[in-house]
């Protein structure tokens, strides 16, 4: 589907730079490589090497990409596929697809040579297709695990900043029970490499270090404080001792031998709590359905169901009687109302603080407008912490949804005799109750579909080599402002050919399309693409998948699909963690403002009006050779055009699979918004799902990008 | 004149984003740093009106550093474009959460990353 650039590699300085480049990073992959071959002999990898071959592929497919080599960009990427399902541990390191890796470097040295004479075609040599599709072909034969997250019992500030590599490694050394370090120092501003590295050295001495982050935060001009985080075998001590750097100093993230899966809670990070993992009922034991009807009202009774202990606690008596006390119900609407007032006066505070600022241009009040400014900073402070706590009113854990699933798989086991096992991980994870309560519907049909689909029948899970029992797994965790809920089997996994052939059949894309896995697995999202008769026995999953998405993001969410044939499915909901507060990009059209969730926009262009492309009576883009819809937002809410010939600025926003180009006039900014609901005529607009204010900037519409985007109009109409 | 930092560890593709951004239709200065570190280094030396940086490199990733730029009031309001590879949707994202101004993904015409560092510059200017 690509369209090929019409741009020839010309032989110019950059081709020059481009082809030495290329062939320092080839020489650096071949001396990785011989050391990868020697580890795997050895049975050990050594990651830093494993990842440092995956920069090397992602660099060269990006400079690649960057002068039109098509071959060229393409083969790396196969590389980095590989080196990437490796390096997180989703390939066994013996996979037939690195002993691939030698030859595509050598073919690639080939192609770069070509490239230098400049008798390169921009497709590359028919070796250079051929092996990628062998390479293709290996992966398929040998498809890589998913991947399952763990929470990780970890600082937020300290997380937010990890690449998904970083996080992995952060995962694995958990995994394997080292203990985890934090080592802080500060260094002078001008020379802190020179101590930099030498902390560096002292740390990976001891283990693995997992990422270095310079600490943000307003430390004095000449200094710069890194924190390390290191992995290591040895005890808090031990470490601290050997470490021996001056000025250094460690903390504990995560003590040493807490064991696989099962790490121990941390006292000093109020990060996602570790848990063991809670199984349901075995088949034969009595299903006991006991519990109270909402399990939200009671205390915590820990993750397992009490029906599956033998000796339950009859401390969860007393504390279950306790917390009934300390708890008030409250309507959802008068919380409502609050966070209303709160927004109100959120906007208030925006406004004494732009007569602050004035004032303080004005020398005759300069004292008194610098108290005024202090006055405004502290009500602000005190805004937010109001703003917060209205929030975590709302907030319930996700225990309450898990636990009405768990109850349907134990139903749904006794009924079909199917062997499931049900693990529940990150129920303390909490959400906005109205997310909670949508989210009951998509979830149930989530883990129907893999009782159902996914799971094979006990004689073919036999035959594959797997466990007899099934494993359905249920994960909540906290991602920076959203929660990740994810649902993944060990089951039979999606065949992407299988769901290739029916998006062609259905006419969702071309017989010749060219698609990326990623691409091929989103397929099963679309509206259109799954029935029952297409799904059940031969990929595993899909049936009804696009309303599982719609649902998702009408609540301004993302679903994910990750899928291995023959190894399992993992379906991810990011959901932002309320709908009261969104982050906002807003664009001016006309002289009218809208918001934009910032949750739905990928990037943002300025395009002139000549790159606009009409086809089939829609308006369309080119980016980087894929068409975007556009929608024109003066179009959709009735607004006059602009000038012709002008600028205009797109957003692309994506929910999911889905891509569109939303033509305004202008970029404003980012913002956070209170999200209220509308009264009146403007609650059934098409595109509109709240308003929002925005200080000085009065009220705006808050654009809903799922409707936009699918254009037809099927506006979730709130519960 | 326009000051601009560029974080990119690939000389080849830092070559290419800066002869892309010489041609902005108005005079920039720029300045590149070939990895995190440098960037560290070359942000109290100077004031910039723009950074754009690449997310995988080898000392200090993008991510980090826009952790320490958007983290530090001394640079908070500098603009702050990330460009990155495909395939690193999920980096991109939490490059925007740690607040970022905008992202582009490579490969990317020249004529869209001086359309963005233009939108950049220009927000900076009305402030």
């Amino acid at each position: 589907m690509a369209v090929r650039r019409k741009r020839s590699p010309a032989r110019s300085k950059a081709a020059r730079e481009f082809v030495s480049e290329v062939d320092e990073l080839l020489e650096r992959m071949r001396v990785d490589l011989a050391d990868l071959g020697d580890q795997r002999a050895r049975g050990a990898l050594v990651p830093e090497i494993v990842n440092r071959l995956f920069r090397s592929a992602h660099t060269l497919k990006g400079v690649a990409g960057m002068f039109g080599f098509e071959g060229i960009g393409a083969l790396s990427h196969r590389l980095e596929d590989i080196l990437d399902d490796l390096r997180m541990g989703r390939l066994d390191p013996g996979a037939p697809a690195i002993d691939l890796l030698d030859e595509a470097v050598a073919v690639l040295a080939v192609e770069v040579d070509l490239v230098g004479r400049d008798e390169a075609t921009p497709e590359g040599s028919a070796e250079l297709i051929q092996l990628q599709e062998r390479i293709e072909a290996a992966l398929r034969q040998d498809p890589a695990a998913p991947a399952a997250p763990e929470p990780l019992p970890f600082d937020e500030d300290l997380l937010r900043a990890l690449t998904e590599y970083e996080e992995h490694r952060l995962r694995e050394s958990l995994r394997s029970g080292r203990a985890l370090y934090v080592v802080d120092a500060g260094f002078d501003l001008l020379a802190f490499e020179e101590g930099l590295a030498e902390l560096s050295a002292s740390s990976r001495a001891l283990g693995e270090i997992i990422s270095t982050l310079p600490a943000p935060g307003d430390a004095p001009e000449s200094q710069i404080r890194f924190s390390l985080i290191v992995a290591s075998e040895l005890d808090a001590e031990t470490f601290d001792r050997r470490l021996d750097v001056p000025g250094a100093s460690v903390r504990t993230a995560h003590a040493a031998g807490a064991g696989a899966g099962q790490p121990e809670p941390v006292a000093e990070t109020d990060g996602a709590r570790a848990e063991t993992v809670a199984s349901v009922a075995a088949p034969a034991a009595p299903v006991r359905e006991e519990r109270p009807a909402d399990p939200g009202e009671w205390a915590p009774a820990g993750e397992t169901d009490p029906s599956d202990e033998p000796h339950a606690r009859p401390a969860d008596d007393l504390e279950s009687l306790k917390s009934i006390s300390e708890t008030v119900r409250v309507d959802i609407r008068k919380l409502d109302e609050l966070m209303n007032l709160v927004g109100e006066l959120v906007i208030q505070r925006g406004a004494i603080g732009a007569i602050a600022e004035q004032l303080l241009g004005e020398p005759r009040v300069a004292r008194l407008a610098r108290e005024l400014a202090k006055a405004h900073k502290a009500l602000d402070r005190k805004l937010q912490e109001l703003q917060a706590g209205v929030l975590e009113v709302r907030m319930v854990p996700m225990r309450q949804v898990f636990e009405k699933l768990s109850r349907v798989v134990r139903r749904l086991r006794r009924e079909a005799g199917k062997d499931v096992r049900l693990e529940i991980h990150g129920g303390d994870t909490e959400l906005d109750k109205l997310i909670v309560e949508e989210l009951a519907d998509p979830l149930m049909h989530l883990v129907r579909n893999a009782f159902d689909h996914a799971l094979e029948p006990p004689g073919e899970r036999v035959a594959a080599g797997k466990p007899v029992e099934g494993t359905i797994r249920l994960e909540a965790y906290q991602r920076g402002n959203h929660v990740v809920i994810e649902v993944s089997d060990d089951g039979r996994g999606i065949d992407l050919d299988v769901v290739r052939e029916r998006a062609v059949a259905r006419g969702l894309i071309a017989p010749d399309a060219l698609l990326t896995p990623k691409q091929a697995l989103d397929l099963i999202l679309l509206p259109g693409f799954s029935t029952r008769e297409a799904i059940t026995e031969t990929s595993g999953r899909g049936v009804g998948m696009d309303v599982v998405r719609e649902n998702v993001t009408a609540l301004g969410g993302l679903v994910h699909v990750e899928s291995r044939h023959g190894h399992g499915t993992t379906i991810s909901l990011t959901l932002p963690i309320t709908l009261a507060i969104i982050q906002a990009l807003v664009v001016g059209v006309g002289d009218q403002r809208f918001a934009i969730p910032l949750t739905a926009v990928l990037e943002t262009l300025l395009v002139d009006p000549v790159a606009i492309l009409r086809s089939e009576g829609r308006e369309l883009l080119n980016l980087r050779g894929e068409p975007l819809p556009l929608r024109r937002l003066h179009a959709e809410f009735g607004l006059p055009a602009p000038a012709a010939g002008a600028r205009q600025a797109v957003v692309v926003v994506g929910l999911g699979d889905v891509r569109a180009g939303l033509l305004v006039d202008r970029l404003e900014g980012q913002q956070d918004a209170v999200l209220k609901p509308i009264q009146g005529p403007v609650r059934t607009v098409h595109g509109v799902a709240g308003a929002t204010e925005l200080g000085d900037r009065g009220t705006v519409l808050v654009v809903d990008v799922a409707a936009l985007i699918e254009g037809a109009g099927r506006r979730r109409e709130a519960a | 004149m326009r000051h601009i930092l560029i974080v990119e560890d690939s000389p080849t593709m830092r070559s290419l984003v800066i002869s892309a951004l010489e041609e902005l239709g108005e005079p920039v200065r720029i300045s590149e740093a070939a990895s995190g570190f440098e960037a560290l280094r070359a942000l109290p030396r100077d004031q910039y009106d723009l950074i754009v940086t690449d997310i995988n490199m080898p000392d200090i990733n993008g991510l980090e550093l826009v952790s320490f730029v958007k983290g530090n009031a001394a640079y908070r309001s500098i603009p702050l474009l990330i460009i990155s590879t495909e395939g690193s949707e999920r980096d991109r994202l939490r490059g925007l959460e740690l607040g970022a101004d905008a992202y582009l993904v490579k490969p990317f015409e020249p004529e869209s990353l001086r359309r963005t560092a233009r939108e950049l510059l220009a927000k900076i200017r009305e402030e």
